[in-house]
């Protein structure tokens, strides 16, 4: 089987590549090379921590490792669910939860002089915290050894539980992140879950009602075939619920066995839809072809913090 | 001093897979660090592959179409 039957089920605007060169011509990115990647690589292989960077394949892998950032992946590189757009591995864990991840993430976030760690995670259904604690471990192992590094994390859904996303809270991460990941409608196809629309933004209401010193973040992957109208109705939706940041990407397809994409958005569409989204409120926002939620989202930091303290606290 | 220049390799469960969709330099070209070499294409998006030293291209390894995976020889430099 080479391709997912469900392609099938929306028509497809702009066909995705089939033979080579079809990709438009914004989406071209360097490959990873050079001595500070190869430094990068050696870290995340030498503390044997996952990034959401190879798993998920990200194109920007070159771009950000260069630059010695890397999102890590903690409770291992195998997820419980199996969403249509992601190439992480899927399977059972079984309950499975590697104790000293936390210290090694802090140990390669050190490595690394790392001053905003990005910290997410593959989804544990089996677990019957989701994984929170192992996620307030590791916040609290980065606080520990180093110090004036600022910390996002990008959680799962916890299956909506609120104990979960509390435990989390609890250890005040400056940002907190949850993707809603596409509009609602289409939860249902790519996600198999229609609910899980509402229970992401059940989530995100939590955390903004929680502390007003955590930034809420979410991100949407655009080019799934949604509508500019349903663009928008997202965007009010995470406004509603208190989200300040928010970043919208392309989907790229990472193999062929993952959904293909329905549409490619260009440059200028992803600048009106920053636009947009800055007119309703969001306290920055990022849009473009390979905007992910990780990416450069040291940037904002400062400002965030100033603009909403008054100082720079860390 | 005959380089041969590989396709890097991006770790464990990463994309290590591309074609090549073409050449961005010829044999003979005086080449440096950085420079755009080749353009590939995986499933996600077009990449492309910089030079890791000054040079001149002698010998291309691979054509365009080919199929390649991070480690395989891409081209020779005199440097
Ligand atoms: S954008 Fe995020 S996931 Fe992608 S390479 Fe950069 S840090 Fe890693």
């Amino acid at each position: 089987m080479t391709e997912n039957k469900t392609e099938q089920d929306v028509p497809s605007a702009t066909p995705s590549k089939g033979a080579l060169g079809e990709f438009p011509p914004w989406l071209r990115r360097p490959w990873g090379s050079g001595a500070l990647f190869e430094s990068t690589r050696n870290v995340v292989q030498g503390y044997r921590v996952h990034t959401v960077c190879q798993s998920a394949r990200c194109p920007n892998q070159g771009d950000c490792w260069q630059r010695r950032t890397a999102t890590f992946m903690i409770l291992g590189n195998v997820c419980t669910r199996n969403c249509l757009f992601c190439s992480v591995r899927s399977g059972n864990p079984a309950r499975n939860v590697d104790l000293e991840e936390p210290l090694r993430v802090a140990e390669a976030v050190r490595a690394l002089s790392i001053r905003h760690a990005v910290i997410t995670s593959v989804t544990r259904d089996d677990l019957h915290d989701g994984g929170a604690q192992q996620f307030l471990n590791t916040i609290r192992a980065i606080r520990e050894i180093n110090p004036h590094t600022t910390v996002e994390v990008l959680t799962p859904d916890f299956k909506g539980d609120v104990n979960a996303v509390r435990t989390v809270a609890e250890a005040y991460p400056e940002v907190f992140g949850h993707n809603i990941e596409t509009v609602e409608r289409l939860h249902a196809v790519l996600r198999r879950n229609g609910r899980l629309y509402e229970k992401s933004l059940s989530l995100l209401r939590f955390v903004s009602g929680f502390s007003d010193k955590i930034i809420v973040k979410s991100a949407l992957m655009l080019g799934h075939g949604e509508t500019r109208d349903e663009i928008v109705k997202t965007l009010q939706d995470l406004r509603e619920v208190g989200c300040q940041v928010v970043a919208m990407g392309q989907y790229l397809r990472p193999t062929k066995s993952q959904r293909a994409v329905q549409r490619y958005i260009t440059p200028d569409e992803f600048q009106e839809l920053e636009q947009i989204a800055y007119s309703m409120g969001f306290l920055f926002v990022t849009a473009g072809p390979f905007v992910r939620s990780s990416y450069r989202a040291e940037e904002p930091i400062s400002m965030l913090k100033e603009k909403r303290f008054g100082s720079v606290a860390r | 001093m005959k380089v041969e220049i590989r396709l890097p390799e991006l770790g464990e469960d990463a994309e290590e897979k591309a074609s090549v969709s073409r050449w961005l330099v010829n044999i003979g070209d005086i080449v440096n660090t950085g420079d755009d070499l080749i353009e590939l294409t995986t499933d996600k998006a077009a990449f492309t592959v910089p030079c890791p030293q000054n040079g001149v291209v002698v010998e291309l390894l691979v054509e365009e179409g080919d199929e390649v995976v991070a480690g395989d020889p891409l081209c020779i430099l005199e440097s």
